[in-house]
């Protein structure tokens, strides 16, 4: 096992990875920016030690690789955690990390190329077995291979970037004369937005479910997977809550598409911990949309059911270890709400708020709270705003809703707007209870709010 | 320390060059691109399609078709010697004829996951007849894969030496029979070769496929020490030259070919049958970790990097960025010798040594605050090379020369520093060494810099011309001053008596310098076999992946040290930066 770890990130996840560490009995060195620093949160003081790694700004700090492989090198780390967001999908970053001899928690550099543009990654889940969105088989030439492939799979379809990401670069068409007017401004946004051009094409599966799975693989052609977890509560691709196991599933269907990935995981050598995106129609039907090469923000909901850490999983496999239990030994006990709590204004369009946290308790019986941040506080404007998250495990899902609900009315947050109301209401609402939510529903949800 | 440490290199193309100055650049190389690839397809057609039906009437596919079946369906195909003869006539009895590519296609290709060397009778030129340099040209392909231990692949159909030329190809150290000396060397170094017959295989044709270590012959094939043409009687007996010499005889009688097959589609199928039997390539297991990774900034950024004008500068470092994997290199010595780059990347996700000049002015460590012209060859530039490629020798890196270079430093100073001394240190090292070396010209090649970064006549195992390359002993205006030396004063202005010898002067100084510029066309260098081929910017990227990885593709076939105990650290050492 490693003796020492470099934590190249800040906030929650930065906690949650010095949590793991110090039940691993790993050393812990974090990197801070100067905001953060003089933030001087639990998890840095909890730190073995603490490397003031540039300014405020991620640009600045977070961001610069090579201050971040040095600050790892100087300080004597064998492995580094990404984490997530900053440079935890930057194949530059892991090559340079293992360049330097210093082990980069995460699949090595060319399985995270593969997976970082969409039309390899769609290559490599059809060579796994894994079902994909009828589509474009490669990049587009001209508006009118684009229309060749929209008439084969039939409108309306979706005109995508190769290198998009959050939800940008994307524009549905419904007919051949809006292909072809969105064809070129599709691909300036993409040459503007991610300094590619390239487009791909799929048909738009209306509303849908998102759906992904959690897998782990050993980077030795051996995987299992975690069940699935639903984030279908998102607006504009940033979700808002997480469940597990998914309301849409059978037990056959889980067992079902739960292997699908795990063989996958498998086929592709990968090593760690990832998560397999898929939208699921109307129909039933099962498409990938992604993989994500790193812990997710919501994990915690996969953990819950499965008794399993992934964040320890994740540093075991990266220092050669094996997988924590074979697929069969995978237990999926009860279900698991998760909630982000963000300090952002619900009424403003989710305006971030930065500011002092005078108050900040939530907690309950069997309830999870995962957070970087105590009562006085200060949320730095530099950074996203998830102020912690809070999970509720239970037999049911109609109890982890009525935790969720009392935890937050008991809960006790002030100096910053949350999140929390609106998550409140989400989770009374008829709809949610009876599990009707697409990743549609949010936005109409806030727009009948209004 | 025995990481390797490559860091970041480059930066984004719009942080150095402004719209205009790409849009300039990139429509100076696009015209010579267009030239590039008329003329490539101009040679590619051979004598032209009444040639190509005439083969194909036959039953016979072309070379460049049979080339085509051979490789793998994702291989590019990496021609060598392509304008060999370019632009030349000769004299077949009082009647002009052309001999694109001397007649013969030359190549590296991808066969079953393997690079190989494949040398093809072009039999759309005088039935794939040797003409003068034809010779030249398949041994430096022979030499290639014996150098880099890979094999050696002879589609064989050709009609003899074209005769009426026989002077120039016949009888010299490098005459057509040193082919068979080379196929020899070849399997005494246990370089697999491999041949088809597909047609015609005449006297020294009849040799060359004999020394293979497996021969197939088609049908139509056949080998013989002299055609029924030159048999006395042979009319009247009907004799032909397929009955003397067919599969027939050959595989069945002489046993001096292996299999018959059919026809050519077939005759390839079993040569690739036969590759996929030869050991499989090391160059994944000398990736270790690391797999292939393309450069972040795009290669194709190589066509806007160079100016129009040959005496502007250009970041040389952009261009490395664009060369090797992820734009990540690991610099040694950077602090001495500016005038020159030296370091370690990962192309192709293996590792070799890069070596380029710096183009423009250079701080001179002599005179503090003062600068110096880049692109030359100063004591420490060239003390640093070679330091640089002895160590990549001694630690087995392939080397990359990027070469753009006005010469030596000259004058008082030079001499008394013994350039002379070290620049023959230099040449020592480059031709003992045993690593494989590639040399790009990337634009000027003059004077003994092009000798001492590893030119052609210091073997490497392929050099290319870009398209904007320039090759001589000194441009055009430094040979006139040299040549009217008599003529000039100190300040090398002409000195008359005359306004009428003033003017003769000048315009025998303006021939010169024209003269000059004519021979540096990387065309007329092709064409001498000066270089091994012309390559555009963008090719330069794709070129390297490929030898580099045929660099580590045999196994024990040279040095190769894992990078733990490299000598290179020992360098990084002792200058601080290791």
């Amino acid at each position: 096992m490693f003796k020492r770890l470099f934590v190249a990130n800040r906030g929650e996840v930065a906690a949650r990875i010095v949590r793991a560490c110090r039940e691993l009995q790993i050393e812990v060195v974090c990197a801070a920016s100067t905001a953060d620093l003089k933030a001087n949160f639990q998890y840095l003081q909890q730190a073995d030690q603490v490397v003031c790694i540039g300014g405020s700004a991620p640009s600045a700090s977070y961001l610069q690789l090579e201050q971040i492989v040095q600050a790892a090198k100087q300080t004597n780390c064998s492995a580094l955690h990404p984490g997530w967001g900053f440079l935890a999908e930057n194949s530059l970053f892991a090559a340079l990390c293992e360049q330097h001899g210093i082990s980069f928690i995460g699949p090595d550099a060319a399985t995270m190329d593969m997976m970082a543009l969409k039309v390899p990654a769609r290559a490599a889940a059809m060579a796994a077995g894994l079902p994909v969105v009828p589509g474009s088989e490669g990049l587009l030439d001209s508006p009118t291979d684009a229309i060749r492939v929209a008439n084969e799979v039939g409108y309306p379809v979706v005109l995508k970037a190769d290198a998009g990401g959050g939800g940008r670069g994307i524009r549905r068409c419904d007919n051949d004369g809006e292909v072809s007017k969105a064809f070129a401004d599709a691909a300036r946004e993409a040459e503007s937005a991610f300094g590619n051009a390239a487009l791909y094409l799929e048909k738009y599966i209306l509303g849908g479910r998102h759906i992904e799975f959690q897998v782990l693989g050993d980077g030795r052609g051996k995987a299992i997977h975690l069940g699935e977890r639903e984030c279908s509560i998102q607006r504009r691709h940033q979700k808002l809550l997480e469940e597990a196991p998914s309301p849409m599933l059978n037990s056959e269907q889980r067992a079902n598409y739960g292997e699908m990935s795990a063989r996958a995981t498998a086929h592709w050598n990968y090593s760690g911990a990832g998560t397999i995106e898929y939208l699921l129609d109307e129909d039933g039907s099962l498409y990938f949309l992604e993989m994500n090469t790193r812990l997710q923000v919501e994990h915690p909901v996969s953990e819950s059911i499965t008794g399993i850490d992934l964040m320890q999983q994740q540093i075991i496999i990266a220092a050669g270890g094996s997988l924590p239990c074979t697929q069969d030994e995978v237990q999926l006990n009860g279900h698991a709400i998760e909630l982000r709590v963000n300090a952002e204004d619900t009424n403003d369009d989710f305006r971030p708020t930065p500011g002092e946290l005078t108050k900040f308790r939530i907690n309950g019986n069997s309830i999870r709270f995962d957070t970087h941040l105590q009562a006085g506080d200060s949320v730095p404007p530099y950074y996203d705003s998830l102020l912690g998250k809070v999970i509720a495990h239970a037999d049911t899902r109609e109890q982890c809703i009525d935790m969720l609900v009392a935890a937050i009315d008991d809960a006790d947050v002030e100096g910053v707007p949350t999140t929390l109301g609106l998550q409140r209401n989400i989770l009374l609402n008829d709809d949610f209870k009876n599990a009707r939510c697409d990743t549609l529903w949010l936005e109409s949800f806030l727009g009948g709010n209004k | 320390m025995a990481h390797v440490p490559l860091n970041p290199i480059g930066n984004e193309r719009d942080t150095f060059l402004d719209e205009q100055e790409v849009a300039r650049n990139s429509e100076f190389i696009a015209n010579l691109k267009s030239t590039l690839d008329e003329r490539r397809t101009e040679v590619a057609a051979g004598w032209g399609e009444k040639y190509q039906q005439r083969v194909h009437a036959k039953g016979k596919l072309t070379a460049r078709e049979r080339i085509e079946l051979l490789k793998d369906n994702d291989s590019d195909i990496f021609e060598v010697g392509t304008f060999v003869n370019y632009g030349r006539k000769f004299d077949a009895g009082g009647k002009e004829m052309i001999s694109p590519g001397a007649g013969v296609v030359t190549c590296f290709i991808k066969v079953e996951q393997r690079w190989v060397v494949a040398i093809a009778n072009d039999n759309t030129v005088a039935s794939g007849s040797w003409w003068p340099e034809t010779s030249e040209k398949i041994q430096r392909a022979q030499q290639m894969a014996l150098r880099l231990g890979i094999p050696a692949i002879y589609l064989v159909d050709c009609s003899g030496l074209f005769l009426p030329e026989q002077s120039k190809s016949f009888p010299g150290a490098t005459g057509a029979g040193h082919i068979f000396k080379m196929n020899s060397l070849l399997s005494d170094q246990g370089v697999p070769q491999i041949a088809g017959v597909f047609g015609d295989c005449i006297a020294g044709g009849g040799y060359m496929p004999i020394i293979s270590d497996r021969v197939f012959m088609t049908e139509q094939a056949y080998m013989v020490i002299a055609g029924a043409a030159l048999i006395k009687g042979a009319k009247s007996q009907d004799l032909t030259s397929l009955g003397i010499g067919g599969p027939e005889v050959h595989v069945h009688q002489s046993g001096c070919a292996d299999v018959r097959v059919p026809d050519d589609q077939h005759c390839i199928a079993a040569i690739r049958a036969e590759i996929a039997k030869t050991s499989s390539s090391a160059a994944d297991y000398r990736r270790g970790d690391a797999a292939a990774a393309q450069p972040r900034f795009d290669a194709s950024e190589l066509n806007e990097l160079f100016p129009s004008d040959h005496r502007t500068y250009y970041d040389v470092r952009e261009v490395i960025a664009r060369l090797v994997d992820r734009s990540t290199f690991w610099e040694l010595m950077p602090d001495k010798g500016k005038d020159m780059i030296t370091g370690i990347a990962r192309i192709n996700g293996l590792y070799c040594g890069i070596i380029a000049n710096v183009q423009g002015p250079i701080d001179d460590p002599n005179n503090p605050g003062k600068v110096r012209p880049g692109g030359i060859l100063y004591r420490d530039g060239i003390a640093k090379i070679s330091e640089f490629s002895r160590t990549c020798n001694s630690d087995g890196i392939p080397i990359v020369w990027l070469q753009d270079i006005s010469g030596f430093d000259i004058g008082t100073e030079a001499e008394a520093r013994g350039l002379l001394g070290y620049g023959s240190n230099l040449i020592y090292s480059n031709s003992t060494n045993d690593v494989p070396m590639f040399t790009i010209l990337l634009r000027k090649a003059s004077g003994a810099g092009y000798y001492a970064m590893a030119g052609l006549p210091y073997d490497p195992v392929v050099q290319l011309s870009t398209t904007i390359a320039r090759q001589s002993v000194m441009e055009g205006r430094t040979l006139a001053i040299a040549a009217f030396n008599t003529k000039l004063d100190d300040n090398f202005e002409i000195v008359a008596d005359s306004e009428e010898e003033r003017e003769k002067i000048a315009k025998g100084m303006a021939a010169t310098e024209q003269r000059i510029e004519g021979d540096m066309c990387p065309y007329k260098a092709a064409s001498q076999r000066d270089t091994d081929d012309i390559i555009n910017p963008d090719e330069i990227r794709p070129w390297l992946s490929c030898l580099i990885e045929a660099s580590y593709q045999a196994q024990a076939n040279r040095r190769v040290k894992n990078p733990r105990i490299w000598s290179m650290h020992d360098i990084a050492a002792l200058h601080g930066d290791a």
